[in-house]
């Protein structure tokens, strides 16, 4: 009788941690976001769902929300598709990989917020890096505006969330490759397997739980990833690459509607949540079968 | 593991109950802005002097960047964990007066310590006759324009009304030195206000006399369709939206821009940054009929009502808003002076930027004063940013001036 329990009270210092830094800020964030709250966080009437209703009624937000579905996608996706071949070249024995190692995961060791300022400056129309380096490429003949416009601005950030996504995605496919044991490459060398088929065959299907952890992080993350877009563009020109938690920030600290802002939060966290579930669902029973 | 994470916990207990312990009796929290890299300095100073005059009160300064402050103060406010004073912007004043964060400060306030500030300054912290603020730093706008450009182009004087400006921005563009004529912000904090200076010399108002937006009137599209036409005719520096602030600043120090208009801090930025830069400061110009307007801010230095130590803080308040320091802080931030003694040193008396500055002050407007104005500005950056992109001037301001109305009838 006692074993059933046993494993329920083990579980329960993790749970209650759980509970103080997770359940207890979402009730915080339910409360808010069902009153009426001024700009200090001070509840005063209840008033059901009509901050809801005014984040659906709301162009902006119903905008921020499909670019972050854009922007979680493209991001979590360019990552993964880079970040497998960079494994599986670090993967193999050569001179200096070591230094190679290093230097992919240097963009993980620098701060966000640091890497956004940079990159900031680089695209500075008239004194950035970047105008100059390709007028002196000859490749532009007049400075390109990054920033000036969502057309040009967003895709730039999305490259760089690519870039500072890719050194925690080559690791964890660092630790997949590694866990594949060579005789099985080399008895489908023996085979006659070309490389192409020792991809598709062996290292793909052994990489995928790795592949699906990978997706779940980075989905998490990129999804409420903050400072490339807060440094570059706070979100504008006119909300033009708002994602959801850049309108949430300019909804509670610039405006002050703390009641929306906490509804948005709370959209947030819903969509993650099913997501994670119905990701991790699909992946298991995947695995199982 | 789990033992680690108990052990967290307890420490992280026993911090919450130290830092509890820490708002001791004696001790003075304020929460102040950094406007520059002297702030912290100069409030370590403050700390020095007024512990060595006073023993017994500890002063303890948060110095936290202008961008976060409101976000710092909010959630400050909302944990219960605010300091006893902060600079505040003093556009957000209002919230906190209604939301009874902020203490009255007129049992403090005697007829000799209200002498000494300049009224118009004061003014803007005064809400239905109560003293909640003492203006602790001021500014307003005025023309910056590069003499070495408008010598090159043959420009006598700065520009005294828009359309000169434009004859003069043709010029410095026709050089072909690659030098912009009018630096023009878009982006991030006031972006609103470089559109007012336009609105205002078109004698239209933030607000109409009814209370309802400004930006519906004819006034407020002649200053968008000014501004458009002149990103069109090339005659500011490219991509608009990309530049705040501080770069269309940087451009006029690089002396890539003929004219902007800006707060009298830029000057001291050249003389550190630029020395060699020949400039000058000239009025905002006027429209048509003469109308002009130049920004004037104040940010100010509050009380909380829940604080404990307020004799103490008042002691320090009153230290702060002595001459000698006032001048000590505001000379070395480059803002105005905002004490009457103090605007008699010859510092600013003799200073040629500061006074085309102050002799803009009776056309100044201060943000208004009304809940929701943070909004309403923000409505007004986003429709410009998108008038700036090439967007419509009318249909933009018809849809920003019905948003802005929908939250000031609120």
């Amino acid at each position: 009788m006692q074993n059933r329990f046993l494993p329920y009270l083990l579980t329960l210092p993790s749970l209650f941690l759980a509970a103080v830094v997770i359940f207890w800020p979402v009730w915080d964030l339910i409360q808010i976001s069902t009153h009426d709250v001024n700009r200090f966080g001070q509840l005063r009437e209840f008033s059901g769902l009509a901050n809801f209703a005014s984040l659906a009624a709301d162009p902006d937000f119903v905008a921020a929300l499909w670019r972050t579905g854009v922007w979680t996608v493209l991001v979590v996706g360019g990552a993964l598709l880079l970040s497998v071949p960079v494994a599986m070249i670090l993967n193999t024995d050569f001179y200096g990989r070591g230094l190679a190692r290093v230097i992919i995961m240097l963009p993980w060791a620098v701060s966000l917020t640091m890497t956004a300022v940079v990159w900031r400056w680089a695209l500075s129309g008239e004194s950035g890096m970047l105008n100059s380096a390709l007028l002196g490429l000859g490749l532009i003949d007049h400075n390109i505006q990054w920033l000036a416009s969502a057309e040009t601005a967003f895709p730039m950030q999305v490259l760089i969330g690519i870039l500072v996504t890719v050194p925690f995605t080559t690791t964890i496919f660092l630790g997949g490759l590694s866990s594949i044991p060579d005789d099985l490459y080399e008895a489908a060398a023996l085979e006659g397997a070309t490389p192409l088929q020792q991809f598709r065959e062996i290292t793909f299907p052994l990489l995928k739980p790795f592949i699906n952890i990978a997706i779940v992080l980075n989905t998490i993350y990129v999804f409420n990833s903050f400072p490339i877009i807060w440094v570059m563009t706070q979100g504008g020109p006119a909300n033009s690459t708002d994602i959801l938690v850049t309108h949430l920030y300019k909804l509670a600290f610039r405006i002050g509607k703390l009641g929306e802002a906490s509804a948005v939060s709370l959209v947030m966290f819903a969509i993650l949540l099913v997501f994670t579930m119905i990701y991790v669902r699909l992946a298991m029973r995947e695995q199982r079968a | 593991m789990s033992l680690a994470k108990w052990t967290v916990g307890l420490m992280a207990g026993m911090s919450m109950l130290a830092f509890a312990a820490q708002a001791n009796a004696g001790e003075v929290r304020v929460t102040v802005a950094e406007y520059s890299a002297k702030t912290g300095p100069y409030f370590e100073e403050v700390k020095k002097e007024f512990e060595a005059k006073n023993p017994g009160i500890t002063i303890k300064f948060e110095v936290v960047p202008w961008d976060v402050l409101l976000q710092k103060l909010t959630t400050d406010i909302t944990a219960g964990t605010n300091a006893d004073l902060s600079i505040i912007g003093t556009r957000w004043l209002i919230d906190f007066v209604q939301q009874g964060v902020a203490e009255p400060l007129d049992s403090y306030i005697t007829p000799d310590f209200k002498g000494r500030f300049i009224d118009t300054f004061l003014s803007p912290s005064i809400m239905d006759g109560k003293t909640y603020g003492l203006p602790i730093a001021a500014s307003a706008r005025a023309m910056y324009y590069n003499k070495e450009l408008f010598e090159k182009a043959g420009i006598a004087k700065p520009p005294a009304t828009w359309t000169e400006l434009q004859d003069d921005a043709r010029k410095i563009k026709a050089l072909g030195s690659g030098a912009f004529g009018f630096g023009l912000q878009g982006k991030e904090i006031e972006t609103d206000v470089y559109y007012y200076y336009a609105m205002w010399s078109q004698g239209s108002e933030i607000l109409n006399k009814d209370g309802t937006s400004g930006l519906g009137t004819p006034g407020a599209l002649e200053a968008a369709k000014l501004y458009k036409s002149m990103i069109d005719e090339g005659l500011t520096e490219p991509g608009v939206t990309s530049n705040n602030r501080e770069d269309v600043q940087n451009l006029f120090k690089q002396g890539k821009v003929g004219m902007m208009i800006t707060a009298p801090f830029l000057s001291n930025q050249i003389k550190d940054e630029a020395p060699k830069l020949k400039y000058g400061v000239a009025a905002i110009p006027a429209g048509p009929t003469g109308a002009r307007g130049t920004y004037g801010v104040t940010d100010s230095m509050i009380m909380f009502k829940n604080s404990k130590n307020k004799d103490e803080a008042w002691k320090l308040m009153d230290f702060l808003f002595t001459t000698e320091q006032r001048a000590k802080f505001t000379q070395g931030e480059g803002f105005l002076p905002v004490n009457k003694e103090e605007a008699k040193m010859d510092y600013y008396v003799n200073n040629a930027d500061l006074a085309a500055f102050t002799a803009l002050l009776p056309d100044a407007r201060f943000a208004p004063v009304i809940p929701g104005w943070e909004e309403v500005a923000q409505i007004t950056s986003d429709a410009m940013q998108k008038i700036y992109l090439g967007g419509d001037p009318e249909a933009g301001l018809k849809d920003a001036a019905a948003k802005a109305n929908a939250v000031l009838k609120k």
